[in-house]
């Protein structure tokens, strides 16, 4: 029977063996001591539990070994060792017996602590990457999320890279993967600095147009755009909007301006033309029943911002102005909320303030249309009677839409833009305001 | 430089402090002429005498007043309570005496003193004996909490207890008192509130405490060379103050949070840092948080009962690779 | 009769007495500030029970340490805290004694000796072994002592500290308060012997020490004896004072539990008409008597003005002082 360096005292891992009272060959009777054990704690005498002859010696004098190990073989008479109960070595710790070694300079430095306020001992996290699901039912983990949004990549790419793998979720991997797969354009990863000369300026970008820039690359580098303008004779708006504008300012402290009337207009031709108010999705469009309409923003020459008025299709026209006058001024002082900037569906671009005859906008993607509306002036425009045709000066001005040409043809656009121009001329205005 | 064992290094450290300090004292069971049943204080009684090193009879509730009196009144006291599992006898001092005296007081009192007791399980002691408490001192405000996982760390954070103005328990792990280890000669103080990356990685952080971090840091060599998982092994060393700044930016930087723990499941100490990271840096986890625990239940006695119990390598492999994958 | 002056001065009697009376009229005081809800949480008075107050805080030197329970008022205002600091805790304003963050329960002057009042009950024996073994260890001459009543006897921490005491020599003395009930219930329904600390003193090999708590003097001698044997390394020391509260056991407690004509009994033996006429008995003068007890009524009036009119702490101190550097951070 095997004959183990036993258990000598709780914790004690390993023994060394000191002394053999036996030696090979010899008998041994039951009680016999046969060797001396030294541990961290003890030395101490074992005796044999059973007769017989000591047939091995495993280990030698002043070898050390752990708890449980065969040091010697009884062997004999005592083929009881299958009675004898041989535990199994007691390892006890499953930690390697000893500790990685460790430099002195392993001892760590304190990091400082901020200001802790008691009432917010854990610091939430801020930033609002958009919910878990909006790619199409496919969950996102939080990292996934962020990196998205502030990659600015187009959601279809990283669903798209998650769906390779077959994964039944997006995670950084996925983002990573579709950010890696985008086709490298100069101009979209880092660039070699350029060397400013002796008569440049270096005159910085800021975060947002940085941001906005890289949204609108992307847009369109991944949208084929298609721009088409139609003109507008804003004559019967002017007419309403000369009879209701000091009554509005009055009331609402605003101005009643073209934007709200091109915004209802857009909303009754999008009734109609469903298809310009949808996200492009791969193989397929998401026609929103709801027009989400962004209105882009300029921050004084410093960026661009776009934020949405929500359901603007359930809003009569003074509805709409106070929305769109709220929405600007949020954005103008920098009070937007997430859902402010979220979920547009359809954009209008308001360059009119400038004076430009018209605008070829690039598409806020996912969008699949934006519209640009610019200087309303006065022009010759033909208008025809019962006596003839006659020249008058009208207000009129260039609408114009850039579509995304995967999403409908240039038909489908145009015929968006007839009912659009149909509905600002011909629309019974006064009824708006009744 | 020498090897010296974890049990060996509580009696250095004490040492250090006790030549240091003549404030210093110690008291406990059997600690000064048996040396302690874990023979983890022996020489200090040869070394200081009976009047800095004293046997006390079993009164729990005692030894831990008294050196809250010592404490109060000019000593620096280290007061062992032998079986971690015994706080609960003397628990209105842990809970409610030490912790509270400087808040209540305004200020007037404090209590610079150290309990050093033998935590955890692995030695088959049975449910009343192998208990991991570490979150039952975590949870109460105004205690300093740590459980060193070397020699090293005993010995320099032993100083740093001793040295800190305010009650720090100090929870020795009862397995780990063979564990050999290297420590510097010299004087070595380390600091409380600090965790320490054992085993630097990117795919996954892997929070340990005590005898789970050699475990942690085995799992993870396998992971890597066998599953291509790369994990950070974090020692967190102290519970409270808790490296919140180094546990927050290993997440960060790997995305993915485990924790190995040797306490219970329920309000073990992985629940407040998975609250914790959940709540700062939601935005950077790329998975769940998942925790590794013992089960909630009384530890048995039978050692393969226990082994199965308490987590070991094999068991932080599976999971991380389940959660990984999945 | 005038008695000749004994082993105590006139002096001393004149403190004795001014400590008890101003104890009474403070607590008293606080009495009336509770019904009037200006002292708020929970109150434990000590009224009936001055003589034991007195009595030792007399025997005590500058440096000996006092560590009480929550029924810790007479012991703060014995030690020479002021009324002011004592009800301005009570009453949680800026100038309490712990400006409010510590309440009735746990009154502290380091400065005046006074290190806590504890509401654990037995918590603070072995603390006050604690501070007797750094006197000892030290070499210093200070003595500890530990007020607590007889309720405690019966707790776990009770035995210890007394066994701890005794086996390490140490110079604390403990000091019973029998005031007969054990918060609601009478002690004798509760405790093996009839003498909850006295009949306890020979479990640990201690002198049998029951006296007249309402008596300031046997008070005063039986403290000068024990605090000379606790100075001469002789070891601690066990003193049952037999007395009564006049009132419930908080402020809560309308003591309903008293048997019939028991509180009428024990008001005869009221502790400060004992001593009032102990004074008339050696002669001293009316006038001094009553210039001790219009003092006290002064006093008493100062501070209740002053804390009605101080402040309320600033909310800044709600989180001060968890840990020694003044803060509260448990993380990074």
């Amino acid at each position: 029977m095997d004959v183990l360096m036993p258990q000598l005292g709780e914790t004690v891992a390993e023994g060394k063996i000191l002394t053999w009272f036996k030696q090979i060959g010899d008998d041994v009777s039951e009680g016999d001591n046969i060797f001396e054990v030294e541990t961290d704690k003890v030395t101490i005498e074992v005796q044999a539990i059973t007769a017989g002859k000591l047939t091995e010696i495993r280990v030698a004098a002043g070898a050390v070994v752990n708890v449980g190990t065969v040091v010697a073989v009884i062997g004999g008479a005592a083929a009881a060792s299958a009675v004898s109960p041989v535990p199994a070595p007691v390892t006890v710790l499953s930690a390697p017996a000893k500790a990685a070694p460790v430099p002195p300079s392993a001892i760590p430095t304190p990091r400082p602590s901020g200001l802790l306020d008691p009432f917010n001992e854990v610091r939430t996290a801020s930033g609002q990457y958009g919910g878990q699901r909006e790619a199409n039912g496919l969950r996102m983990t939080p990292l996934a999320r962020r990196l998205i949004k502030q990659s600015g990549i187009d959601l279809s790419r990283v669903v798209r890279e998650a769906n390779a793998r077959g994964a039944d979720r997006i995670r950084e991997r996925d983002v990573r993967a579709a950010i890696q797969a985008l086709p490298v354009i100069p101009t979209a990863s880092e660039p070699a600095r350029l060397v400013p000369t002796s008569v440049d300026d270096a005159v910085p970008i800021n975060t947002i147009r940085q941001r906005t820039g890289q949204r609108l690359a992307e847009s369109w580098r991944t949208a084929p755009h298609v721009f088409q303008a139609i003109d507008v004779n804003f004559g019967a708006v002017d007419a309403v909007r000369a009879r209701h504008k000091d009554r509005f300012k009055a009331q609402h402290g605003t101005s009643l301006t073209y934007l709200p009337f091109i915004a209802r207009a857009v909303c009754i031709a999008i009734h109609d033309f469903p298809q310009v108010n949808a996200r492009f999705d791969g193989d397929r469009l998401l026609v929103s029943r709801d027009i989400n309409l962004g209105i882009a923003v300029d921050l004084s020459h410093n960026g661009l911002v776009v934020p949405v008025v929500r359901r603007a299709g359930d809003l009569t026209l003074e509805g709409l102005a106070k929305a769109i006058t709220r929405q600007i001024e949020k954005a103008r002082t920098g009070t937007m909320t997430p859902d402010d900037l979220s979920g547009g569906t359809y954009t209008i671009t308001n360059n009119g303030s400038f004076g430009t005859l018209f605008t070829a906008p690039i598409i806020n993607v996912p969008q699949v249309a934006i519209l640009s509306t610019d200087a309303i002036r006065k022009r010759p425009a033909v208008v025809e009677t019962p006596q003839g045709d006659f020249i008058a000066v009208r207000p009129v001005g260039m609408v114009a839409q850039s579509f995304d040409h995967r999403a409908f043809d240039g038909a489908y656009s145009a015929a968006f833009l007839s009912r659009l121009k149909q509905t600002l001329e011909s629309r019974d205005w006064e009824s708006e305001f009744a | 430089m020498a090897e010296l064992t974890y049990r060996d290094a509580v009696a250095r450290g004490i040492a250090q402090e006790m030549e240091r300090d003549e404030r210093v004292v110690f008291l406990g069971e059997d600690v000064a002429k048996a040396g302690g049943v874990f023979k983890a204080t022996v020489g200090l009684y040869e070394k200081f005498g009976p009047l800095r090193v004293r046997d006390t009879p079993i009164s729990e509730q005692a030894i831990l007043g008294a050196a809250m009196g010592a404490a109060m009144t000019g000593l620096r006291p280290i007061a062992e309570i032998m079986f971690a599992d015994f706080a609960a006898v003397c628990f209105d001092y842990i809970a409610n005496e030490f912790p509270k005296l400087r808040y209540m007081t305004n200020g007037q009192l404090g209590c610079p003193l150290v309990v050093r007791t033998g935590n955890g399980g692995g030695a088959r002691f049975g449910a009343q004996h192998s208990q991991s408490i570490e979150n039952w001192t975590m949870m109460i405000p105004g205690l300093k909490v740590v459980a060193p996982s070397t020699p090293l760390d005993v010995v320099g954070l032993m100083a740093a207890a001793v040295r800190d103005d305010n009650p720090v328990i100090f929870h020795e792990h009862k397995s780990l008192y063979a564990m050999k280890g290297e420590v510097p000669d010299g004087e070595i103080v380390d600091s409380l509130g600090t965790a320490k990356i054992v085993r630097p990685g990117k795919d996954a952080t892997v929070l340990a405490l005590a005898m789970m971090v050699p475990r942690a840091v085995q799992a993870a060599e396998t992971l890597a060379a066998e599953h291509g998982i790369d994990c950070e092994v974090v020692d967190v060393r102290s519970l409270v103050p808790l490296d919140t700044q180094t546990i927050l930016s290993s997440v960060v930087k790997t995305g993915r949070l485990f924790t190995v723990e040797e306490n219970p499941r329920l309000c073990g100490w992985g629940a407040e840092i998975a609250s914790i990271v959940a709540d700062e840096v939601f935005w950077d986890l790329d998975g769940p948080i998942v925790r590794i625990t013992t089960p909630h239940i009384p530890l048995p006695a039978a050692d393969h009962l226990e082994d199965l119990a308490i987590p070991n390598a094999a068991r932080i492999v599976e999971r991380v690779l389940r959660v990984m994958n999945g | 009769m005038k008695r000749k002056n004994d082993d105590i001065s006139t002096a001393d009697r004149l403190e004795l007495y001014r400590l008890q009376v101003e104890i009474r009229d403070c607590e008293k005081r606080a009495y009336d500030l509770f019904l009037q809800n200006l002292v708020k949480g929970t109150s434990h008075l000590s009224l009936g029970q001055e003589g034991i107050a007195a009595g030792v805080a007399m025997a005590m030197q500058p440096g000996d340490l006092s560590f009480c329970t929550y029924r810790g008022h007479a012991h703060t205002l014995a030690r020479g805290v002021s009324m002011e600091k004592v009800l301005g805790e009570l009453m949680q304003r800026d100038n309490g004694l712990m400006r409010g963050k510590g309440g009735s329960m746990h009154l502290t002057s380091v400065e005046h000796g006074v290190m806590g009042s504890y509401a654990i009950i037995g918590a603070h024996l072995p603390i006050a072994c604690g501070a007797a073994w750094r006197a000892q260890y030290l070499g210093q001459k200070d003595v500890s002592v530990c007020f607590f009543g007889d309720g405690t006897t019966n707790i776990g921490a009770f035995h210890e500290a007394l066994n701890f005491a005794v086996i390490w020599k140490l110079p604390v003395i403990f000091v019973c308060e029998n005031n007969l009930y054990m918060e609601y219930t009478p002690i004798s329904d509760v405790t093996a012997v009839p003498n909850p600390a006295g009949d306890r003193a020979a479990a640990y090999g201690l002198e049998r020490i029951v006296i007249d708590g309402n008596d300031a003097d046997v008070v005063y001698r039986t403290m000068q004896a024990a605090f000379a044997r606790a100075r001469a390394g002789e070891g601690p020391s066990l003193v049952e004072c037999l007395t009564y509260r006049h009132s419930g056991h908080s402020r809560a407690d309308p003591a309903k539990y008293r048997p019939k004509g028991e509180l009428e009994e024990w008001l005869k033996r009221d502790p400060v008409k004992i001593y009032r006429a102990r004074l008339a008995e050696f002669g001293i003068a009316e006038a001094d008597i009553a210039e001790i007890e219009q003092e006290s009524k002064r006093k008493v009036e100062v501070a209740t003005a002053a804390c009605k009119a101080a402040p309320i702490a600033p909310v800044e101190i709600l989180t001060t002082d968890v840990y020694a550097d003044g803060g509260w951070a448990w993380r990074n």
